[in-house]
């Protein structure tokens, strides 16, 4: 022990100076890659829903934040002005006086109102307002989409231009979805074998696609461009490999868009084929 | 409250906790679970027919078994690379090969110091054959991975009809048959390199993946998926010949890419490519091109793909294929103009794509390639460009 001392005391400034190198180095690759793909942030949410999100993270984290500098301090004190010195013995006690629970119920409360509760209403709220806040099914304004996933990739379903599932014109498509701008897009999601988890990571939308089940989603894209499908539950040995690209187009693209691809759905059809035929009637 | 006693009541509610979150799997009996129990330990000493047997009378979709040499119990042998491939390596590989020409009933044959591979003279034939042998162990780690990787969607039969692979289109292969859409080779099965740089590569716009696997792994998948061939088929027919990788040789266009693009249309029109692909002029256009007699009419919706029949089979169902639009769908085994070459010159097995190597000069596959690519680049993934340019050509009709 004492010689890795002496072998590592005279070196600790050059090994600090090293350490620093390297952090600086990071630093300015994590700029470079930033002016491509920004990794190292939320970046900006393209859903009109995305900034509860971003909102709800921030508040979480700085909250979070500010707690552990407080304990780190609130145990700071009592070490340094308790600890055994000179003249004075170490004291400690087991907190169990009256007086020490009265303190622990407070701050306990406190804690609770400002973190828990706080965070909790927030939540519920972004729930209520806009997460669980599906689109109505009758409103002509929203594209829907099915979803049939598996091991390892997505199969999406859109009506096509007769706005009718498990029709000839119907829209299918392999880990690439391309939804209109500004309208709702509402997902209906299913599984043939395993658990996924539909992730659309720059709409902050993420739910679990369960087999056996359906499940909802919705949002609603705020500009166009492309994005990012991810499957977020861990889902087998090529997990990492199911993930998609999800095209956001302008209202007059898309429906360009969305009468060709109905016409080359259409001449794909094969109508004996009867077991590509997945669709179900769109649930209410 | 004295601690023990706190500890006793906190320990009791885990219990109970434990407990009634156990209750629930009580009630679910299925019959699929009942299916899996009869693939207990002991009925895989069997032997391989019984095996066989009980793989058949189970549900199509019956949970990976624990022990997965399960249906391994004797080695098997599949057909071999032939003589050329044996030449080729004993000069990459000094000393690995040997020729002797006492084997094969005196006509002379290829020998390997690994015991890999076997000659065998088949007397009622009166001709020599090249086998790869494979043992119950190269199988087994082949097969445990085959479970791991691939079963999913082709099956744990190699049937191509796994559990994921349910309503998927295009459907995954089905090994029994050993036929393979995009194996780039010339002829019916696909040499072991061609089937590593597909399952490498893997299919884009496919769930069939690349596969970030080594050489032992991909090896000990690609023999036993060549056991999956039924019987007197594919791998274990002694007549089918294996494929070598399509010959590229030298590229004519290097330098030259835009007129390879303009050559490349006129094949393209002048040789029936519409026919099944969209044709990429407006009829008007292609009649000149053509120098048709006036009044000729070419199909209806010239500018979209029409759907053809193939050899693949799903539940009994024979499948139809939808040609690719260039502008628009994404093309499976890569879009480099060398890419493309290959593909068109092997063409694609068991649909309507022939092989074109042989019945046109490389120099006009490769203008065609690069036509491809050049529509590909163009147009695909940006609507915009791709409605104005296809709805000039629709303008007319
Ligand atoms: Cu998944």
């Amino acid at each position: 022990m004492h010689r890795l001392q002496t072998l590592l005391l005279p070196r600790l400034k050059s090994c600090a100076a090293l350490l620093a190198l390297i952090g600086l180095t990071g630093v300015a690759r994590a700029q470079e890659a930033a002016e491509t793909v920004n990794r190292w942030g939320l970046g900006e949410p393209a859903s009109d829903y995305g900034y509860r999100f971003t909102d709800l993270f921030w508040l979480i984290t700085i909250l979070v934040g500010v707690s552990f500098v407080l304990v780190l301090i609130l145990i700071a004190i009592p070490v340094i002005r308790d600890r055994a010195r000179p003249g004075h013995k170490a004291s400690f006690d087991h907190g169990s006086s009256l007086h020490d629970k009265q303190v622990t119920t407070v701050i306990s409360v406190i804690t609770f109102l400002v973190l828990d509760a706080w965070v909790l209403v927030i939540a519920m709220q972004d729930l209520r307002e806009a997460y669980w806040a599906y689109p109505d099914g009758d409103d002509e304004g929203v594209y829907e989409v099915q979803v049939l996933a598996q091991q390892w990739s997505w199969n999406f379903r859109a009506a096509g231009a007769d706005g009718e599932f498990g029709t000839a014109d119907d829209i299918l498509s392999n880990s690439e979805l391309v939804v209109p701008v500004g309208r709702p897009v509402s997902f209906q999601m299913t599984s043939k074998d395993v658990i996924h988890a539909l992730f659309l990571p720059e709409m902050r939308m993420k739910k679990d696609v369960n087999p056996g089940d359906l499940n909802k989603a919705w949002f609603q894209a705020n500009r166009s461009g492309d994005f990012t499908i991810l499957c977020a539950e861990l889902c087998g040995f090529a997990h990492y490999q199911m993930h998609g690209k999800l095209t956001v187009l302008e209202q007059d693209t898309f429906n360009e868009w969305e009468q060709e691809a109905s016409k080359l759905a259409l001449a794909a059809f094969d109508s004996e084929d009867t077991e590509s035929q997945w669709a179900w009637d769109w649930e209410q | 409250m004295r601690r023990p006693t706190l500890y006793v009541l906190l320990t009791a509610c885990v219990a109970i906790a434990a407990l009634s979150s156990f209750r629930g799997d009580e009630i679910v009996s299925e019959p699929s679970l009942a299916a899996e129990a009869s693939l207990a330990p002991e009925e895989v000493e069997a032997s391989s027919d019984e095996q066989a047997e009980v793989a058949n009378d189970e549900p199509r979709h019956f949970r990976a078994p624990h022990n997965v040499n399960l249906f391994i119990t004797e080695d098997d042998a599949v057909r071999a690379p032939g003589e050329d491939w044996f030449e080729q390596q004993a000069e990459l590989f000094p000393g690995r090969y040997s020729y002797d020409e006492s084997l094969a009933d005196g006509e002379g044959g290829w020998v390997d110091k690994d015991g890999k591979y076997e000659l065998r003279y088949d007397e009622e034939e009166e001709e020599a054959f090249y086998w790869r042998v494979l043992t119950k162990e190269e199988l087994t780690i082949g097969r445990q991975d085959y479970v791991q990787f691939c079963a999913s969607c082709h099956g744990f039969e190699g049937d191509g009809y796994g559990r994921s692979a349910q309503h998927l289109r295009p459907g995954p292969r089905n090994f029994q048959r050993a036929m393979f859409k995009f194996s780039k080779v010339t002829q019916a099965l696909p040499s072991d390199e061609a089937l590593k740089t597909l399952i490498r590569n893997g299919l884009d716009g496919t769930p069939m993946l690349a596969w970030d696997l080594s050489d032992q792994q991909l090896d000990g998948i690609i023999q036993y998926i060549k056991t999956l061939s039924e019987p007197e088929t594919g791998w274990r027919d002694l007549f089918t010949e294996i494929g070598d990788v399509v010959e590229v040789g030298e590229n004519p266009w290097v330098g030259k890419e835009s007129e390879a693009v303009t050559a490349g249309e006129k094949v393209y029109h002048k040789n029936d490519c519409y026919a099944c692909h969209p044709g990429y002029l407006a009829p008007p256009d292609l009649a000149a091109l053509r120098e048709a007699p006036e009044g000729t009419t070419f199909r209806d919706n010239l500018s979209y793909p029409a759907i053809k029949d193939s050899d693949y089979t799903v539940l009994d169902h024979q499948l139809k294929i939808l040609p690719p639009d260039f502008t628009w769908h994404q093309l499976r085994a890569g879009t480099t103009p060398l890419d493309l070459f290959k593909t068109i010159a092997a063409g694609i097995k068991g649909a309507a794509m022939p092989q074109w190597k042989g019945a046109f000069p490389d120099e006009d596959i490769w203008a065609v390639a690069y036509y491809v690519h050049h529509l590909v680049t163009e147009y695909k993934d940006q609507p915009a460009k791709r409605s104005a340019f296809m709805n000039a050509l629709r303008r007319d009709q």
